[in-house]
């Protein structure tokens, strides 16, 4: 185990390696450079490259990153002056880490809850309702949710603020739209599983048993049911935690998500950098964890590794 | 199945009993924000990147240090206003200023002086704080040199504190404009000590700032909002009446013209998809904000003759119906260009307009006389098929720039037979290929930096910085030359305005539209200004009225 984890951990770091590489040399090839403006001058160009560093030949400055890299520095932002990106993350990451955990929580409970009850209802009513309800969350895009949330419980009937992030009321819309999607995607997942469970051997043993509907269900079927879910999560949570563009952007959230975008749009070379290499460590981290928590509920994984 | 069923009213009661409990929460929030008085809030569409003064650039930090800091004057309403300067004084020559300062404080209570002027003006020149706005500087005796590092001795720029309470600033040539410039946040005060203090970490929070103008700025939550409080140590703290601001980050336009329906702000820009709905309900302002947009040709294109023919450039100018796009396009809020300078910028007493009257094209198309124009276009190019002058037009990737450049392109074809293709890419991208001169015809902008003509016309003399074109005309390059040395100000602005026919007349300039926005605004504000250069918003002397 002990090794599989220390192999896996060496994989992961040259993973990390490559991506932030590709990242460097690709960012750079985009057209036009940091401090191009209507109103900048060549001289004063240069005088900007030269600050930054910009003005050395690439392999140093790619030199100079990863050196940098070891240390957890990122270096200052090119756009946003007396900032380094590590504080932009600082404190960006606070926020979306909030709301990504309570989508997380909210789109695992009830996702699973609603696979649960389509599975149990199958071609029934309940079953339709909750595949529908799966439906329109995997195909409304949060644009189009989050505004008509801020409409329906913010302007017409005054329950919720518009946006911002400064209290519980606040952040019931922001996690709602941005749990659809993976709520949908886990009932889907989730009702799939149950389906495929309640066909096996184990389940007729049980009831065979004489074990209540109500054990057979909770014991066998969901505990066994739930590991795609499991696997979705990893990705799902790292993805919900290092922040979403649309949402924060509709709810005027000061989160992290704001950044991919913004960082290419003014190619702040060391804002994207360092914003790719913290998501993809993120992403890395967050597979890692889902491996052990697969081995904790299916002891079959745990002894093949 | 009833057990079923109950599991999901459940959870369908947890999700409503968590709405239902915290909109008490939030509604009570809004009704103690409506019952203080003297509070003001209203959103910006971005973090501001920075507000280190000399090296801050874009319009959001120029908004707050408008309020936090303030310069020798102050402008307000488009008047220059004795600032930290009392009164000043200026040579026969117009080169020679000098100020006199008043008493100040900063917000630490240490005085302002003469000397704080001349670190900041020489920190804004140092080619190792790497400005962006350095330019500003540049009319300053040996501030260009310094900057492009002709010269490496900061003693020879002509700024100079002769004691702690007068500042000498030398031009190189009479500028009409410098007094109104000075109040641009390139040139607010900084002070030696406590730049060097917080040393890279200077402007990065509202406690590594500090402040002297009508308010200072108590917290700055980066991406969330900026809280203003009146400065007590204000010169002038009994003119200024709001007691607080609230500057919230809202990127999105939706989300923050909802906040204001609400009643959380007090002004706010209106969604083009909302114009209509406002002005129906007599909501609805509008002001410029200074910027022109242009059709930009490529003189030195291979290939492509036409683009550089003077009679061609005046066909695609009058074959456009200017009043038709802004309503299609803009929902009617702008105005059309029928001339190249900005009409609000300041003349000699009046507008530049007002003094000097002027349309070279109409608003609407003019399809007989760009007909005409194009007649004689081909002649001289010797091409008989209009549908040969083929162009590309470039442009950015936004929704509103690809619409502009399907009306125009519709226009062309429609009323020239003229076929231009479209390239949209990201803004970096469209001003790399300006700058690499690899387009044909542009669709470009440009936003004063100061009040006055001058900042629109000298972008087009040969060599000039920004003149990506590739034009040149003897005649334009000494009319500017003539207009930014002379020192009588008649003659100058004489000579401006001959400028400006000639680039109208023969230019690679074609003016499509001046832009204006439309903003709504509570009620219970009143003394709010706009203005087009400097902050959008002026509240220094604004007032609640409940």
């Amino acid at each position: 185990m002990v090794k599989y984890i220390l192999n896996r951990l060496l994989v992961s770091l040259i993973t990390a390696w490559v991506l932030v590489t590709i990242v460097f040399f690709l960012v750079r090839l985009l057209p036009g450079d940091p401090f191009l403006s209507e109103k900048v001058t060549p001289e004063i160009k240069a005088n900007m490259m030269r600050y930054y560093g910009l003005d050395k030949p690439i392999h140093i400055q790619y030199v100079t990153f990863l050196q940098n890299l070891l240390k957890g520095d990122f270096g200052y932002s090119l756009r946003y002056k007396n900032r380094t990106v590590n504080e932009v993350i600082k404190q960006a990451f606070p926020y979306s880490a909030d709301l990504g955990i309570r989508a997380v929580i909210f789109a695992t409970i009830a996702g699973v809850t609603l696979g649960i009850i389509a599975a149990l209802n199958r071609n029934r009513t309940w079953d339709y309702l909750a595949m529908f309800i799966a439906i329109v969350g995997v195909s409304v895009p949060s644009f189009v949710i989050g505004p008509l949330l801020q409409y329906v419980f913010a302007t017409k009937l005054n329950l919720l603020p518009v946006s911002q992030w400064k209290g519980f009321s606040y952040t019931i819309m922001p996690t709602f739209a941005l749990s659809l999607g993976s709520l949908a995607l886990m009932a889907r997942l989730m009702r799939a599983s149950m389906l495929d469970v309640v066909n096996q051997d184990f389940i007729k043993t049980a009831k065979a048993k004489g074990l209540s509907p109500f054990q057979i269900i909770w014991k066998h079927q969901v505990r066994n049911a739930i590991l795609p879910v499991i696997t979705v999560l990893g990705p799902v949570t790292a993805t919900l935690l290092t922040g979403t563009f649309v949402v924060e952007q509709i709810f005027a959230i000061p989160g992290l998500g704001k950044f991919y975008v913004l960082g290419i749009q003014n190619l702040d070379y060391s804002l994207v950098l360092g914003m790719t290499t913290f998501y993809g460590l993120f992403l890395i981290a967050a597979n890692f964890v889902v491996d052990i928590i697969y081995g904790l509920i299916d002891p079959r994984i745990r002894i093949a590794k | 199945m009833l057990k079923k069923s109950l599991a999901v009213v459940l959870a369908l009661v947890l999700v409503a009993g968590l709405l239902a409990g915290c909109g008490q929460q939030g509604s009570q929030q809004q009704g103690g924000q409506q019952n203080k008085a003297k509070e003001i809030a209203f959103t910006i569409g971005a973090e501001v990147p920075s507000l280190d003064p000399q090296k801050a650039t874009d319009t959001y930090a120029i908004l707050v240090g408008h309020h936090i800091f303030e310069g020798l004057v102050r402008v307000h309403n488009g008047q220059v206003q004795p600032g930290m300067a009392e009164k000043w004084e200026v040579s026969e020559d117009k080169t020679t200023y000098t100020f006199h300062l008043r008493d100040a404080k900063w917000s630490d209570g240490k005085p302002v002086t003469a000397y704080d002027f001349e670190y900041a003006i020489k920190r804004l020149l140092d080619p190792n704080t790497a400005s962006e706005y350095a330019f500003q500087g540049y009319y300053i005796v040996n501030g260009e040199e310094y900057n492009t590092k002709k010269i490496t001795d900061p003693n020879q720029i002509g700024v100079k504190a002769l004691d702690e309470k007068t500042l000498q600033i030398k031009l190189k040539v009479p500028v009409k404009y410098f007094e109104s410039l000075l109040s641009f946040i390139s040139f607010m005060p900084v002070r030696k000590d406590f730049v060097e203090q917080m040393g890279e970490k200077f402007a990065a929070d509202a406690d590594k700032l500090l402040y002297n103008g009508p308010f200072i700025l108590k917290e700055w939550k980066h991406e969330q909002e900026l809280v203003l409080e009146k400065n007590p140590n204000y010169w002038n703290k009994d003119a200024v009446k709001i007691d607080k601001v609230t500057i919230y980050v809202v990127n999105d336009a939706n989300t923050a013209f909802q906040m204001f329906e609400n009643g959380e702000t007090d002004w706010e820009y209106i969604p083009a998809e909302m114009v209509e709905q406002m002005e129906k309900e007599g909501k609805a302002k509008y002001f410029y904000d200074g910027a022109e947009f242009y059709l930009q040709f490529n003189v030195k294109r291979e290939g492509k003759p036409w683009l550089a023919n003077e009679n061609f450039q005046r066909a695609i100018g009058f074959a456009i119906d200017r009043e038709a796009l802004i309503k299609a396009v803009l929902k009617g809020v702008s105005d059309p260009a029928t001339r190249y300078v900005l009409p609000q910028l300041a003349g000699l007493e009046k507008t530049f307009a007002e003094e000097y009257p002027y349309e070279f094209y109409s608003k609407n198309a003019d399809v007989a006389k760009a007909k005409e124009y194009l007649e004689k276009a081909m002649k001289e190019l010797k091409i008989n098929d209009p549908s040969k002058l083929t162009f590309e037009y470039l442009t950015d990737d936004t929704q509103r720039a690809k619409l502009t450049a399907e009306f125009i392109q519709d226009q062309l074809k429609k009323n020239l037979g003229i076929n231009m293709t479209v390239k949209q890419v990201p803004f970096k991208q469209r001003l790399e290929l300006m700058t690499k001169m690899d387009y044909d015809v542009v669709f470009a902008g440009w936003g004063p930096d100061y009040n006055d003509p001058m900042t629109y016309l000298d972008l087009w003399v040969t060599g000039g910085r920004h003149n990506d074109t590739g034009w040149s005309n003897k005649q334009y390059d000494e009319l500017i030359q003539f207009a930014k040395t002379t020192t009588d100000f008649k003659k100058r602005a004489d000579a401006m305005f001959e400028a400006e026919k000639l680039l109208l007349e023969k230019g690679p300039i074609v003016p499509i539209y001046f832009r204006k926005r439309a903003w709504v605004c509570n009620d219970r504000i009143k003394g709010l200004v706009t203005d087009f250069i400097g902050a959008t918003f002026d509240f220094v002397y604004a007032d609640v009225q409940e």
